[in-house]
């Protein structure tokens, strides 16, 4: 045979197979494999192009520098010196109010030029269409994402009061370049000019505001005025330009791939088993062929270069259609995500389509290339003795390159070799542990046996006849039912059971940024309306910047770099006593007569920096340095929702510097109108409505959790590659079978009923498995991770085998369908 | 090429086969020696387990065998691997089969098609469409195996055998699965087949009337030849 004869040939052959039905499962197989690593790959492809590749576009600038405080005016002085163009932002979080209705804002104060690089898009109208918007809002106007709008249903045209001022809302704020800032943005936005801040009286010494200062200009340029800068940056200051990678975002992002990325290999690797004993039974179906081909004359590198290419082509085509998928999926994740995260992305690069095509050719190499090399070894004296098989291949070519083929794809997610290992091994030893109560499940069902009526009988024969392959189906299903039984707990029951268990008049509002010739007003207020509210802290703003005199960066090692409690600025306080939900774990209290400067400290904070009573803790507090002792270390009830903090210190020790004060109160619902009063009457203060909060983070969680759904849909759908991959292997025996029964009068409804138990059966085992799984997970989840009370899960043990029988036995029923449709003759004559 | 110096297409020397068995070693073909000319019309006959089938296997390269030598078209089959074997047989060697050995998922023209695709025949298409025509299949071209009749499947066989223009066919029981007026339709088109393509014929069979329309007849019995005439 000559060169473009095999593929010209092998083009027809595959076309025949594809036709015949030969291919499709194994296809189907490849296609979710290379979907699942695909969307995770486009997913993280286009945030990784807005976030760790931040372009101009996204900072606003070709350089930001953030800061507490308005920096010295000879740097913006010496930014201009240097040639570059300058524009100023305030950003700070208030409430907006519009007539009794309230809502958080993150508001943003910018002047005139902004942004410097990217423009501003808005809409005239909600859901109108967007366009490019060269300016900012007028003096006097504002413009609001339409999460405002919704909230305190607004329409264009319609006055919202943000502090003392009042504002007209005039257009729908839909891009903002530079928002890329914060990766899930909780509160929605307000764009205002810079010249309204004052008017606002929000902004009052100590308040917690972010000053930004945008600049633009040429690369040289550029350079010098950052080199310049960088020995005048105070701790407090951030600098990022566009070629600032790695940030917490970018960490945060590769984490999520990582673990995202790790979960699509489950599919691909139940994608492999269905690849592989789809690749087997093509094999096996096609030894005649090889055989009568070895008669016409082909060598076996001739049956090689037949066959080899037709595989290749297969891959080629279904990791296209992969891709394709893949890009859909995440198009529906950014879709589900679209309100935790309202960027406009930018298109995702050829990357992930080439890894998508690497993985559909290495999937296709490692789980299907075995069993096709058994066609080269089909002797051809099969035409005549057709008992004559090739030897089955060796368990460790089968498995070995099943292995590798993991691993490589494995490597490329966790980046590590030592990781791959772990993950590998922490696998296999869950695995097994899982297939031992799979396995302990089935014979368990063994015990109802014989009081079950003679078609579930026989269905449940077949699942033990074929113990291997039914345990490892369970261990599919049970797992894909356990990850979304657990997400769903976590979506619904975890925040129930947290709140319900919450004392019934805990605080269930923050408000902070209180001017300290406010507190006598507040408390008066509260005392007024009989409103229980907790102790006023003030609050000073300070980063801790060295321990014993090192740095605190050295302290931390990298993954905890992006603790915002280490990173941001701490709010620091001073009181007398030790807060009621505050336990001392290590040190005293403060003695008389006082060590020098003392500071207590949080114990995870102190646990997570190894700080130790005795230490010494440098503090940077508007702009100066305060060295501090530590005589305690606490334990604090985070989740009492009263004003708590990493670092107190006795009174006194933080006198002269800007403070505000920070206090938390419980409304009951009927109360709600006085939170309108309040904010009128302390403009400056900015309040947390707790009920908003969680509102939000049940949207975000239940948006997150859609999106990880999506990625155990590939799961699932392997999962049902594998079932209809085994069904098909097992087809013909089952044809034979069925006729046979047929033949000794079983009806067509028993053969059925037989089928649809087997597999509910199936479905059920793989639910109780489920079960187990998700009360474990959900035991340590709710007892270790949150310290909650834990109560059975009962519902869990209903519904996941119920619906695993149901999913299952129904996907089994129709697998089988045919095998009753044909006439017993015809099944008896064609075998 | 070499068959046509000495004139045999096929020759045997003290040729063996002995597989091992639970019980011990079985000797299924010893010491046959045989010499078969080009165009010549063989048949092979014996009782089911005489080793009639394992003789064509063997002369035909399908096996290798214990002990002697084959020649094929003036090739050692013996000195060569499975592939070399193969080599010998593409484009010379023609098969038809008890069990007729179609290709399930291919239509009957696609069946006939594949040597010829196979061997790099340009016009494969239009070749096998002559020869299903010729054996009066013309109308069922792009029916399944399953469709056909066993006579039919056997003629669609023979189309397939004779489309590469074989030097030799072999053909084992070829009218074994079929009904004895079916099957002496069949065999009458193997003989029409074999005389316009002037083939060398090595038949396998137990039936003495089909022997009969051969020229030259070997008798086996427990793997040894005990007639030849």
């Amino acid at each position: 045979m000559r060169g473009p004869h095999h593929v010209r040939l092998a083009w027809r052959l595959l076309a025949r197979d594809w036709r015949a039905g030969e291919l499709r499962i194994l296809a189907a197989a490849l296609v979710i494999a290379v979907g699942a690593v695909t969307a995770i790959g486009f997913f993280s492809d286009r945030l990784n192009r807005a976030m760790t590749y931040q372009s101009a576009d996204l900072l606003g600038a070709d350089l930001r520098l953030t800061g507490a405080e308005p920096v010295p005016a000879e740097w913006i002085q010496s930014a201009a010196d240097h040639g570059l163009r300058h524009v100023e932002t305030l950003d700070f979080a208030s409430v907006v109010v519009h007539g009794d209705k309230l809502q958080l804002a993150s508001i943003k104060a910018a002047a005139s030029g902004y942004p410097l690089r990217g423009t501003l898009r808005t809409a005239p109208a909600l859901y109108a269409a967007e366009t490019d918007t060269g300016d900012i809002p007028a003096p006097g106007t504002a413009w609001v994402e339409a999460r405002i709008l919704q909230a305190l249903e607004l329409a264009i045209g319609a006055r919202i009061e943000i502090g003392s001022a009042a504002f007209t809302v005039t257009r729908v704020l839909t891009y903002e370049p530079g928002r890329g800032g914060s990766f899930f943005t909780m509160a929605p936005r307000v764009l205002m000019h810079r010249n309204d801040v004052a008017a606002t009286a929000v902004v009052q010494p100590g308040s917690r505001v972010t000053y930004s200062y945008l600049f633009a200009g040429a690369d040289t340029d550029l350079t010098r005025y950052q080199e310049w800068l960088k020995t005048r940056l105070g701790p407090h200051h951030r600098l990022f330009d566009v070629r600032d990678g790695g940030s917490s975002i970018g960490r945060a992002l590769g984490r999520a791939e990582r673990y995202l990325g790790l979960t699509s290999l489950l599919a691909v690797l139940l994608a492999g088993v269905a690849i592989a004993m789809g690749a087997r039974r093509y094999s096996e179906r096609h030894f005649d062929t090889a055989a009568m081909l070895r008669c016409f004359g082909a060598t076996q590198r001739d049956l090689v270069r037949l066959f080899v290419p037709q595989f290749l082509l297969l891959g080629l085509v279904a990791s296209a259609a992969g891709c394709a998928l893949g890009w859909l999926t995440q198009e529906a994740v950014f879709y589900l995500l679209r309100e935790v995260y309202p960027l406009r992305l930018p298109a995702a690069g050829l990357a992930p389509v080439a890894f998508g095509f690497f993985t559909g050719l290495l999937a296709l190499a490692g789980f299907a290339l075995p069993p096709l090399m058994r066609l080269r070894q089909v002797p051809p004296l099969r035409v005549i003795r057709r008992e004559m098989a090739p030897l089955p291949p060796a368990a460790w070519l089968v498995y070995g390159s099943a292995a590798v083929a993991i691993l490589i794809l494995m490597w490329r997610f966790t980046g590590s070799l030592l990781l791959t290992a772990a993950v590998l091994a922490g696998s296999l030893a869950a695995a097994a542990v899982l297939a031992a109560f799979a396995g302990g499940l089935l014979v368990l069902s063994r015990r109802v046996h014989r009081r079950v009526g003679v078609a579930w009988r026989f269905g449940m024969n077949n699942l033990w006849r074929r113990t291997r392959t039914s345990i490892g189906q369970i261990l599919a299903f049970g797992l894909v039912l356990m990850a979304m039984a657990v997400i769903a707990l976590l979506r619904t029951d975890l925040l129930n059971t947290w709140q319900t268990q919450l004392p019934p008049d805990t605080p269930n509002h923050f408000a902070f940024n209180i001017l300290p010739q406010d507190v006598a007003a507040m408390q008066g207020f509260f005392a007024q309306h009989r409103i229980p509210a907790s102790d006023l802290y003030p609050m000073v703003r300070g980063r801790l910047t060295e321990i014993n005199g090192s740095p605190v960066t050295q302290a931390v090692t990298k993954e905890e770099d992006g603790n915002e409690a280490i990173r941001r600025e701490l709010n620091l306080t001073w009181t007398d006593t030790l807060p009621s939900d505050n336990r001392l774990v290590r040190g005293t209290w403060w003695n008389n007569p006082l060590p020098a400067n003392p500071v207590s400290v949080e114990e995870k904070l102190a646990k997570k920096l190894g700080i130790e009573p005795g230490d010494e803790l440098t503090f940077s507090i508007a702009g100066s340095e305060r060295r501090a002792r530590v005589a305690s270390i606490r334990s604090v009830q985070w989740d009492s929702f009263h004003p708590n903090f990493y670092m107190i210190f006795p009174p006194g020790a933080l006198d002269g510097l800007p403070a505000t004060y920070l206090t938390s109160f419980h409304l009951a619902p009927e109360q709600k109108p006085l939170l309108t009063e309040l904010v009128r009457a302390f403009p400056a203060v900015t309040v947390l409505e707790m009920d908003q909060v969680l509102a939000q983070v049940r949207t975000i969680l239940a948006q997150v959790t859609a999106a990880v759904e999506l990625v155990l849909l590939f799961v699932l759908a392997a999962g049902f590659a594998v079932l209809f991959a085994a069904l098909s292997a097992s087809l013909d025996e089952r044809f034979h079978e069925g006729a046979l029964l047929r033949t000794l009068g079983a009806g067509r409804r028993q053969l059925r009923a037989a089928h649809f138990a087997e597999f509910a059966v199936l479905g059920a085992l793989a639910g109780v498995l489920a079960a187990i799984g998700t009360e474990l997970i959900a035991w340590v989840l709710y007892t270790r991770a949150f310290e909650l009370e834990y109560s059975f899960k009962w519902p869990v043990w209903i519904l996941a085998p119920l619906l695993g029988g149901l999913l299952i036995g129904l996907a089994g029923y129709i697998g089988t369908r045919r095998v009753v449709s044909q006439s017993p003759l015809t099944v008896l004559r064609e075998l | 090429m070499s068959e046509h110096l000495n004139g045999h297409i096929v020759s045997a020397t003290g040729l063996s086969k002995r597989v091992g068995t639970a019980e011990g070693f079985l000797d299924i073909l010893s010491g046959v020696n045989l010499e078969i000319k080009a165009g010549e019309r063989v048949a092979i006959i014996g009782v089911s387990g005489s080793g009639k089938s394992t003789l064509l296997g063997l002369l035909a390269g399908l096996d290798s065998p214990t002990a002697g030598e084959v020649t094929l078209a003036g090739e050692r089959l013996d000195k060569l691997d499975e592939d070399g074997r193969a080599r010998v047989r593409a484009g010379r060697v023609g098969f038809v089969f008890q069990n007729f050995q179609l290709l399930p998922g291919l239509t009957a023209l696609e069946n006939v098609m594949l040597p010829l695709e196979l061997a790099g025949v340009a016009d494969a298409e239009n070749s096998a469409r002559g020869l299903l025509a010729r054996v009066g299949l013309g109308e069922r071209l792009s029916h399944y195996p399953r469709q056909l009749s066993g006579g039919e499947q056997q003629r669609v066989a023979m189309a397939r055998a004779f489309a590469v223009n074989p030097a030799i066919l072999f053909a084992d029981e070829p009218t074994g699965n079929l009904d004895s007026a079916t099957g002496a339709r069949v065999i009458d088109l193997l003989f029409d087949l074999n005389r316009e393509h002037r083939t060398t014929l090595v038949l396998v069979t137990h039936d003495e009337s089909l022997a009969a329309r051969c020229e030259r007849h070997i008798h086996l019995d427990a793997g040894r030849i005990v007639k030849d005439h």
